[in-house]
């Protein structure tokens, strides 16, 4: 470890020493402001709307003689596929309230006359727990699996590791339909919702493989800090194991593990939605991003029609997203992590 | 570090043998036959005499025939192609997705630590926030939409590139030494003109495979990147650079012979994996750009659970991913000697 | 600014240049590896003119687009459209269709006689009948392949059944293979060019049969080198490797000389063939593309002649443009959603799909014309029965009233009184049921989601969409692990039965569990029927009861869908999708 400490070292082995600075440094980092802002508009929004949006999901609120606006009404004779506007000349619901419609429709519809504003609305709150769930199992598992490797060593340590090395070696996909199968229906039983059940095995499912990289990420970092002079000085002086572990380590590992944790969620949300691309990803009629995006491909891209905004919007809204997560965990990791230790993703 | 070497290639049979039997367990009990191909159902005596000639009726004949002969390099016979040998079929696709992977991987690499230098060297700057953001954005669309939409831009709209066309055999020439194609012109006419040969056609195959290897680098070139950037900034602030730039020696100078040699070490600590996973993970671009390479099969194959294909994809993936794993630590043990390798 | 926010402190630091050189060379050697070097790219954009040039590959006379992939082109195990159109090109059966009017013509035969009661045909081969490879194609190469379907069944053996002690002698073989005699079996060798069917009952379709893949000949001595005999029994099999170029032998118009997976097949004329004068293409690419939108562009890019099967969105799209190419006809199969009959549920609860009168609400509760508008779009006509349109001489049966737009009132009012009848007045009390779907389709998700709306409107019945994954929708559908699933049927031969067996009482394909003695005794009658006209009024009684008793509720029948332009001639637009490779041509100004 060459050169000196400087002000920037303040996370790094002294613990807990200077909090404000650090509050004062993720405040001043526009990566941070701008991502972490646009990232809680984004959820702020699509949760403040649900209430509208679930509305027409079968199980939902609306009834035959209350239609809703967010649903085109497939006895409709009308083209369910609207590109999107501000101003629907004709109410295709005879509704009294244009101000809604316009509104639902200012993305256009899909293929069943559905505002994808309202699905995207929806969508985005699926993917990011989706997002969220993974790296909340990411954190539990992977921090204290990486822990235990790190500190113990020896033959705890490598058969953990081979564990990981062979969990990274078997084919993921098969993992997740076969977690499907056995989980789905019991869980089914338990939640009484076929939508929920599934999509908790979801979480659970991306969540259970995305664990491994933060193991490694732990480890090494367990490892690192081992050798750190303060750890040898905690350990010459008698300290116990145990508090060395708890006083010492895990403060030093909150920066990394939040910063992976950060980078976490765009990889499931990916995940995800490259399970939607192969059809087993969250159950319809409730969307994600990832499903939507699917969804609107094939009619965005042809070639002689394109209904371009049923891709466009999904994706401009994930991009957005998992964009500003990637400038937060950047952020985060710049604050964070004074020596910038080396990304293995 | 040999004890260490030996120590895991120990290992190396051991997990690559639990590898396969979870792996065969998880096939085995998923549901769904392979012998069931289309939606009809198969009469049960057809069934019973398909599974026979398969050797797939139980579980345990199954792990009584095939890693035998596994271990002999048969792979034994695709259940959902019938016809074809797995090992016929991994060594048409495998070739395949090591020229696409390697080529994705060089454009990753090269436009990556590119693009990293930059954004550290004008950090906070604009060039910085755009060069970044280009880089994330790889990483922030689905690759099923960004593969398509780049097929549709460069390929269909302005045909710069052949539109979902992969030539047959030319992963074999692209490949160069290790494809067979070198090999059969080096035994019929010499080395200068199989090297000849080869460079010659290079180019237009390198041409017909780029777009799809463009697209395949979108995610690796987004990490190399923030890790190129990263480390980049680290050693632009060390005390050696700057006695360097205090002797007077100018700034590109500076930059491109002393900092990027070591700012790019993460970086390659990363391209073992990536390269596993580019390798293997190509389904997707395979899929849009309709290439004959390994990732289709390996996702196919657990689509319509034909086991032997299932455990031998699994299997090259896996050998390939230990190897490329312990590059890495032996290159972190070697690095930084505070690494102690292969947990104590 | 820089000093203060960046720490010092690289931990590879400098003092590690040696190691650091050793691990670059290892890297740089990883990455050569890797045989691409990354500089060929910066001067790339100079050779791309030429390359381009150079890299498009020589074009076949005819170019097409399959369904999918082919995953087999052994007979036995042909089963898929794309499968069998392949075959159609390079092999040909004792009797061909004809593209235009799908009439049994002479193919591998010269000449069938038929005996006075309907049992006996007698084929005579053509006596310039040769394979690929040149070998004379004589009946024994027939009666070689027929016996091997039968020794190694696949998955249209069932289609030997109609010959005379073939179900028997498949069953004595699976038993105990060396007490089992073939000469039990209707299929008579008399000489090289004379062949003797013996069969069941009379088959007036078994023309149409011997034109169907299942029935091509095989060259036994191109097998030879590919069989496996069982030490333990004694058993024969085949190793499939024998479709693989350059040893597959065919008797048809094409020979296959390449077949990568994922890449396609390319045919090339077979010059052996008895008619290869008439073959218009001397070389046709087969190719396999998995996303349809690249189809498309690879059709508008002007790579692809015809697109066999597109998806309905995209012809949809072509005929809103206005666009001639695209060809919307009707097909052989009919969309519908199946019903479990069965008492219990497959959780052990009670199944109020047993009840045929909730079976009929719900049928009459489901207007398809959004479905056929909005998701299929393609003008599909909706059906209230099972047997699609396609069969002129047959006596149609009525369907249950669909909803229209004028009667619906009526129609409702009708099916919400069954549902009450049936203790669910209003949809109340009506068990949470699901609707099964496989997912990688689009449209099975858009249709349920329909369905599923229009019953909770129109009945009060709230029920979930339970879309999986296709392997999965396969064993539950077939295990009758569901309440209501999608599902559909292609007919295989030009007759009737080859939809009503689907659903007698112990057929294999029955995923209702619906069971009709009446039904079944109907069936039965059918076959042993030698006048054509008694016996097709005998199947539309038994559709009747189909219809009336709703183990399944048809939704619409399904089109075919083609793009192909002006400048193909050959394709002719018949249900079954067949196509006569022989006469295929594209013309191109290129």
């Amino acid at each position: 470890m060459a050169g000196t400490l400087t002000a920037a070292d303040a996370t790094g082995p002294m613990p807990g020493s200077r909090p404000d600075s650090l509050w004062r440094r993720v405040l001043s980092d526009r990566r941070i402001l701008i991502g972490g802002g646009t990232l809680l508009l984004v959820v702020l929004v699509s949760i403040c709307t649900l209430p509208f949006t679930l509305r027409d999901t079968p199980g939902g609120t609306s009834s035959a003689d209350q239609p809703n606006r967010w649903y085109f009404d497939s006895q409709d004779e009308n083209n369910p596929r609207i590109a999107p506007t501000l101003h629907v000349k004709q109410d295709p619901y005879d509704d009294k309230s244009p101000y809604v419609v316009a509104t639902a429709f200012i993305f256009g519809t899909d293929d069943l006359g559905r505002s994808i504003a309202g699905r995207c609305l929806v969508g985005g709150v699926i993917s990011l727990a989706v997002g969220i769930a993974a790296a909340g199992i990411s954190i539990l598992l992977g921090v204290t699996i990486g822990m235990i490797a790190g500190f113990k060593g020896g033959w705890v340590d490598a058969g953990l590791m081979r564990t990981v090395d062979i969990l990274y070696g078997l084919p993921y996909l098969l993992q997740v339909i076969l977690f499907k199968v056995a989980f789905e229906p019991n869980l089914e039983k338990i939640t009484g919702s076929a939508q929920a059940a599934n999509i908790i095995v979801m979480f659970v499912a991306i969540g259970l493989v995305s664990w491994l990289t933060m193991a490694r990420v732990v480890r090494g970092q367990v490892l690192s800090l081992r050798g750190q002079p303060f750890v040898e000085a905690a350990r010459a002086m008698g300290v116990p194991e145990i508090r060395i572990f708890l006083r010492h380590m895990l403060p030093n590992l909150a920066g990394p593990i939040i910063v992976y944790a950060t980078l976490t969620v765009p990889q499931a949300v990916l995940q995800e939605s490259f399970l939607s691309f192969l059809g087993i990803g969250v159950k319809a009629p409730i969307p994600s991003w990832g499903s939507l995006a699917k969804d609107g491909l094939t009619g965005a891209l042809n070639p002689q029609h394109s209904e371009w905004w049923r891709l466009a919007f999904p994706c401009a809204l994930l991009a957005m997203t998992l964009l500003c997560l990637n400038y937060l965990g950047d952020g985060l990791r710049d604050v964070f992590d004074p020596r910038k230790e080396a990304a293995k993703i | 570090m040999v004890k260490f070497l030996a120590g895991r290639l120990i290992q190396f049979p051991i997990i690559l043998a639990v590898i396969y039997v979870i792996t065969f367990l998880l096939a085995w009990v998923a549901p769904g036959s392979p012998f069931q191909r289309t939606e009809r159902p198969l009469a049960p005596q057809v069934q019973e005499q398909l599974k026979r000639q398969f050797h797939a009726e139980s579980w345990h004949g199954f792990l009584l025939y095939y890693p035998p002969q596994m271990l002999k390099g048969n792979f034994g016979p695709s259940f959902n192609y019938p016809g074809r040998s797995v090992s016929q079929i991994l060594s048409d696709g495998l070739p395949v997705s090591i020229a696409l992977g390697g080529l994705a991987m060089s454009i990753a690499i090269t436009i990556g630590v590119f693009i990293g230098t930059l954004a550290a060297v004008f950090r906070g700057r604009a060039l910085d926030w755009v060069s970044l953001t280009v880089a994330l954005l790889g990483v922030s669309v689905p690759s099923f939409v960004a593969a398509a939409v780049l097929r549709g831009v460069f390929a269909y709209h302005w045909t710069i590139f052949p539109l979902g066309r992969w030539p047959s055999g030319i992963e074999t020439r692209l490949i160069g030494p290790l494809g067979h194609q070198f090999w059969d012109t080096l035994h019929a006419s010499g080395f200068t003109s199989a090297l000849s040969a080869w460079a010659g056609s290079f180019p237009q195959y390198l041409y017909a495979a780029l777009l799809p290897a463009i697209a395949l680098s979108l995610l690796p070139m987004a990490y190399i990147t923030r890790l190129t950037r990263v480390s980049m900034i680290d050693v632009l602030g060390s005390d050696y650079v700057r006695t360097a730039r205090a002797k007077g020696l100018s700034r590109p100078r500076v930059i491109f012979k002393h900092c990027l040699r070591n700012a790019i070490l993460p970086v390659l600590s990363y391209i073992g994996p990536a390269a596993a996973a580019t390798l293997v993970g190509s389904f997707v671009v395979e899929t849009v750009f309709q290439i004959p390479g390994l990732g289709q099969f390996f996702v196919n194959s657990v689509q319509s659970r034909d086991q032997t294909l299932i455990l031998g994809t699994v299997m090259t993936y896996s050998v390939l991913l230990l190897g490329l794993n312990l590059l890495v630590d032996v290159a972190y043990g070697w690095v930084d000697p505070r690494i102690s390798v292969g947990g104590g | 600014m820089m000093k203060n926010s960046l720490p010092v402190g690289n931990g590879l630091g400098l003092m590690k240049f040696r190691t650091m050189r050793r691990l670059l060379g290892a890297c740089i050697g990883m990455a050569a590896g890797f045989g691409v070097m990354a500089g060929p790219i910066a001067g790339l954009t100079a050779v791309t003119a030429a390359a381009s040039a150079a890299v498009a590959d020589d074009r076949a006379d005819f170019t097409f687009i399959n369904r999918g992939e082919v995953g087999t082109l052994d007979p036995n195990r042909m089963s898929w459209m794309q499968d069998i159109r392949i075959g159609y090109a390079l092999w040909e059966g004792l009797y061909a269709l004809d593209g235009d009017t799908l009439a049994p013509i002479p193919g591998a035969a010269a000449k069938v006689e038929v005996s006075d009661d309907k049992k006996t045909y007698t084929f005579t081969l053509r006596d310039n009948g040769k394979w690929s490879n040149g070998d004379a194609v004589t009946t024994a190469d027939f009666a070689f392949a027929w016996r091997r379907m039968l020794e190694e069944p696949g998955d249209y053996t069932y289609l030997f059944h109609y010959i005379k002690g073939a179900q028997a002698y498949e069953q004595a073989y699976l038993q105990d293979n060396k007490a089992a005699d073939f000469k039990t079996v209707g299929i008579e060798v008399v000489s090289p060019t004379v062949l003797k069917i013996t069969l069941e009952s009379p088959c007036p379709f078994f023309l149409d049969l011997a034109a169907f893949p299942p029935f091509f000949p095989l060259n036994e001595k191109s097998l030879e080198k590919f069989k496996q005999v069982d030490p333990k029994s004694g058993r024969v099999s085949y190793g499939g490797e024998f479709t693989q170029p350059p040893n597959l032998v065919t008797n048809g118009p094409y020979r296959l000389d390449k077949w990568q997976l994922k890449v396609g097949q390319h045919l090339v004329a077979n010059p052996h063939y008895w008619d290869a004068a008439s073959v218009q293409s001397k070389t046709i690419d087969a190719l396999s593309v998995d996303d349809p939108i690249l189809g498309l562009q690879k059709y508008e890019l002007g790579d692809v002649d015809w697109i066999a099967d597109t998806t309905g969105e995209i012809a949809a799209n072509l005929k809103e443009k206005g666009r001639q190419d695209v060809k919307v006809f009707p097909s052989f199969g009919t969309y519908f959603y199946s019903f479990n009959c069965k008492e219990k549920l497959p959780n052990g609860d009670k199944n109020p799909l047993a009840d045929v009168r909730v079976r009929q609400a719900l049928a009459m509760s489901i207007d398809r014309r959004p479905i056929v508008k909005n998701v299929t779009r393609l003008g599909e006509a909706p059906a209230n029965l099972y047997v699609p349109p396609v069969f002129p001489d047959y006596p149609t049966p009525t369907g249950l009233p669909m909803l229209d737009g004028k009667s619906n009132a009526d129609v409702l009012a009708q099916a919400r009184k069954l549902l009450a009848e049936a203790g669910y007045p209003g949809g109340q009390g009506f068990p949470d049921l699901k609707i099964m779907y496989n997912t990688d389709v689009a449209e099975h998700q858009a249709i349920a989601e329909i369905v599923a709306r229009q019953w909770k409107k129109n009945l009060g019945i709230t029920l979930t969409l339970d879309g999986i994954e296709i392997k999965q929708f396969q064993t539950r559908l077939h295990g009758k692990d569901y309440a209501i699933s999608r599902a559909s049927w292609y007919g295989d031969y030009n007759d009737v039965s080859t939809f009503t067996d689907k659903y007698k009482g112990d057929s294999l394909n029955n995923d209702s569990a619906w069971v009709n003695a009446e039904y079944d005794k109907l069936l039965v009658a059918a076959t042993l029927e030698p006048d054509v006209k008694k016996r097709l009024a005998l199947l539309a009684q038994a559709e009747q009861i189909l219809v009336n008793e709703v183990p399944i509720l048809p939704m619409y029948f399904y089109v075919n869908k083609y793009v192909m332009r002006d400048n193909v001639s050959g394709i002719p637009l018949n249900p079954r999708n067949m196509v006569v490779f022989k006469k295929v041509a594209a013309t191109h100004s290129k």
